[in-house]
């Protein structure tokens, strides 16, 4: 029963932390590990793994962070991770030490899976948390008792206030684990002979993990079909009905439990009556509106603070582009790494003050228990699009950027409501988008008043935000039907009692969410950069070396400083129209000419599927309006001049201006979103399918309306 | 009288008696709901929403057709 792995003089010992959700499970690994930590992959799935290392006394520590959760018992990705570590399947996280979390106010359900470690033979500590909370509700807990019962070690903390977490540095200093007893014998509700078989097909030696095997094993994707097949004619052999042996193992292990906790934890009534802020925060009327105004404020926040930050990143990576242009000759390779990489490693970089912002005010939603009151609120209006109630914590984020959206979404279990919810969340109106309607309602809708209160400019960036939020009902309704899963959409979830953030906790997800953003989208968003500046600088040498020498002679007769910029920017307009992307904005032309473009406008439609924003510096390129301009009103003025050349109309109409916003609305125009989409889903089949529609569904709205208003 | 949890009126408590049979059994069990609880119904979201019960010291939130499965009886 008790073989604790020894650990290897080299290698410093593994712990790994475990627990309920929301116990302060990762407030303990947080203070202990500090920034010492690492984010990983499990193989397989998109679960992060947290590990870290802690250093007391001059040794060092392993820690293992792993997700929360209830029982052994796998129901989501997260689960099977927990799963797959604590009985020692996952190969490199094998544990050598279980310290496992309760909250003080649960001990029931916290000792349902802390018997499960014990019966799986695991070496573990138990640690109390929260004991603050239990004192002010009254809970007394005579943690001997619970001792006596258990056998293994048992600390009382309090992680928030940092109260007994030396307590904890000492136990994992001393090794003070142990296990000396089975909790409860499977075999009361397995056959022996059955377990004994299971245990020689594995090698294992403890009868708790067997039965974990064959009942799980056909979750696990790391155990192979062989085994499987092993498993499933075993059950069928015997006729074993593993339901009922799990109800049967549940009820006993309740029962169990429930004989100590009579023993150990003494309530007083509580005379005060609970806190009535959930009569107003989950209140039918007034809950939604604070929930809206809430979320206002947080976007007011993002739009006014990361503004401050990007701009600096976008200044610097300029400057750093001059800086190294002087340093390197001039040639390919300076190109390369002053307009091709830089501003490829800055593309990644301005994203980081959304991406923190926007996950710090997530974790402090989450922290302080809110966020399960929004998934509460909102279950209801998600669920006849195919979504899940946690889905509109992704959709909310996309309205400021669709990265940390699609990000958010892990958190979804089910995975059709997953997967719906990462398809969606791009439509919703970033604020990448924000440059291009603003240039484009400036250019064709009047700045009027109507009914002497309304904007009609406001109003028509108001209907293009509306527009977003339609596109993704629309399609998740769409998705939900085509879409099979056998799986079945559930919504369990704690209300937890509401308490103050924890700001080191905070900052951590802010830090790990930005560096897990930059390590693995940030490889594909460069590629793709380097890429299209290729295809922008590069063209057929002929054509290109003409464009040059004619700028050249120019330049030549050119008698004045005016001149000589009017030269430069008309030069950089043609090399462009000639590059491979122009010659390719030239071929798509007959594709988009119904819907109101040209083929000016058609390079832009290539050049901003690196980030939307990117339409307004090509289009200021291509008029040669020089292209370190960020005056929109010259933008606006030179777009407003520009006549087809056949037909002598204005290439900006009203339709043509509300056919592009219409297809950027819609338009998959965002390398970097792709590539996150690529990271959570594992694989290039979603992020091509969510192009392919997107860009589908771009392109026939923008169709209709130009082909109605014109 | 036997009644299923989705109909309890709001601020009522009801001791569980049964959780019938559904894939979601194991799910509700290892939550904590287990014949002999107390839970109350403490809110419930608009137009049909998911109900949140109190359980020993904690607030569950539960959809209709989940809270559907806890056979309880008024107190």
């Amino acid at each position: 029963m008790n073989e604790s792995p020894i650990p290897s003089q080299v290698k410093s010992p593994k712990i790994a932390i475990i627990g309920n959700p929301n116990v302060g499970k990762s407030t303990i690994f947080n203070q202990l590990t500090g920034l010492n930590q690492k984010i990983g992959n499990y193989p397989g799935v998109t679960v992060d793994k947290r590990t870290g290392s802690m250093h007391y006394h001059g040794a060092s520590y392993e820690i293992i962070d792993l997700p929360g959760t209830y029982s052994l018992y796998p129901n989501s990705e997260d689960e099977i991770i927990a799963h797959r570590v604590l009985n020692q399947l996952s190969e490199g996280e094998k544990p050598d030490f279980v310290l496992m979390v309760i909250d003080s106010c649960q001990i029931s359900r916290g000792l349902f899976l802390a018997t499960q470690l014990i019966d799986l033979g695991l070496n573990m500590a138990l640690v109390l948390n929260m004991a603050d909370i239990a004192t002010r509700k009254n809970i007394a807990i005579k943690s001997f008792e619970i001792f006596k019962s258990l056998g293994v070690p048992i600390l009382s903390t309090d992680a928030r206030g940092e109260k007994g977490l030396d307590q904890i540095r000492e136990l994992i200093h001393q090794q003070n684990f142990s296990n000396k007893s089975t909790f409860l014998a499977i075999e009361e509700v397995v056959p022996a002979a059955f377990l004994d078989e299971v245990k020689a097909k594995f090698g294992f030696s403890n009868s708790y993990q067997a039965y974990q095997m064959l009942r799980f094993g056909d979750k696990d994707k790391t155990i192979s079909i062989e085994d499987k097949n092993w498993i499933k004619s075993k059950l069928a052999e015997r006729n074993f009905d593993l339901d009922k042996a799990q109800l049967e193992e549940t009820k006993i292990r309740y029962r169990l439990i429930t004989a100590i906790v009579e023993k150990a934890v003494v309530k007083t009534p509580d005379v005060k009556k609970e806190s009535g802020i959930d009569k107003i925060l989950l209140h039918p009327v007034f809950g939604y509106l604070i929930f809206g105004a809430i979320l206002l404020l947080i976007f007011q926040a993002i739009f006014a603070w990361a503004s401050v930050p990007m701009d600096l990143i976008d200044g610097f990576f300029a400057e750093m582009s001059g800086w190294v242009s002087t340093l390197l000759p001039e040639g390919p390779l300076a190109s390369l790494i002053t307009e091709g990489i830089i501003p490829g490693i800055g593309g990644v970089v301005i994203f980081i003050p959304q991406i923190a912002m926007l996950f710090g005010f997530l974790a402090i939603l989450e922290d302080t228990g809110y966020m399960s009151r929004v998934v509460f609120l909102m279950d209801r209006w998600m669920r006849p699009f195919g979504l899940h109630g946690k889905s509109i914590v992704p959709l909310v984020s996309g309205v400021a950027c669709a990265i940390p959206g699609v990000m958010a979404a892990r958190n979804i279990g089910n995975w059709k409501e997953k997967i719906i919810t990462i398809m969606v969340t791009p439509l919703m109106s970033c604020s990448a988008r924000l440059p291009v309607y603003i240039i484009l309602i400036g250019l064709v809708v009047p700045d009027e008043f109507i009914a002497g209160i309304f904007n009609l400019q406001a109003v028509a960036l108001l209907g293009l935000y509306l527009l977003g939020v339609v596109g993704v009902f629309f399609t998740a309704l769409l998705m939900k039907h085509v879409l099979k899963s056998e799986e079945k959409s559930f919504l369990m979830v704690e209300l937890p009692t509401y308490r103050a953030p924890r700001w080191l906790d905070v900052l951590l997800t802010m830090y790990n969410k930005s560096k897990t953003f930059v390590m693995e989208a940030g490889k594909v968003i460069l590629a793709i950069s380097i890429i299209l500046w290729v295809l922008a600088s590069y063209g057929p040498p002929e054509r290109m070396d003409a464009v040059r020498a004619e700028g050249e002679a120019k330049l030549e007769a050119a008698t004045s400083e005016g001149q000589i910029a009017e030269i430069e920017n008309e030069t950089a307009s043609h090399l462009l129209e000639n590059s491979f992307i122009g010659i390719m904005g030239q071929a798509i032309e007959p594709a988009i000419r119904p819907l109101g473009y040209d083929w000016k406008i058609g390079i832009a439609l290539i050049t901003s599927f690196a980030a939307r924003e990117v339409f307004v510096s090509t289009i200021a390129t291509i008029y040669s309006i020089g292209s370190d301009t960020e005056d929109e009103l010259t933008i606006r003025e030179k777009l407003n001049q520009q006549v087809n050349p056949n037909t002598g109309e204005k290439v900006y109409t009203t339709a043509t201006a509300f056919s592009l916003m219409v297809f950027y609305a819609f338009a998959m125009q965002c390398m970097s979103t792709l590539a996150v989409v690529y990271r959570e889903t594992k694989g290039w089949k979603w992020p091509l399918i969510q192009t392919a529609y997107m860009t589908a569904l771009a392109y026939f709205s923008a169709l209709l309306v130009y082909q109605i208003l014109s | 009288m036997l009644i299923t949890a989705d109909s309890i009126p709001i601020t009522r408590a009801a001791i569980i008696q049964d959780i019938l049979d559904s894939p979601l059994k194991i799910n509700l069990m290892e939550l904590g709901f287990l014949p002999g609880k107390t839970i109350t119904l403490h809110h419930s979201a608009p137009m049909g929403g998911p109900m949140a019960f109190k359980l020993d010291e904690t607030i569950l939130a539960l959809r209709k057709t989940e809270a559907s499965l806890i056979e309880v009886q008024l107190l």
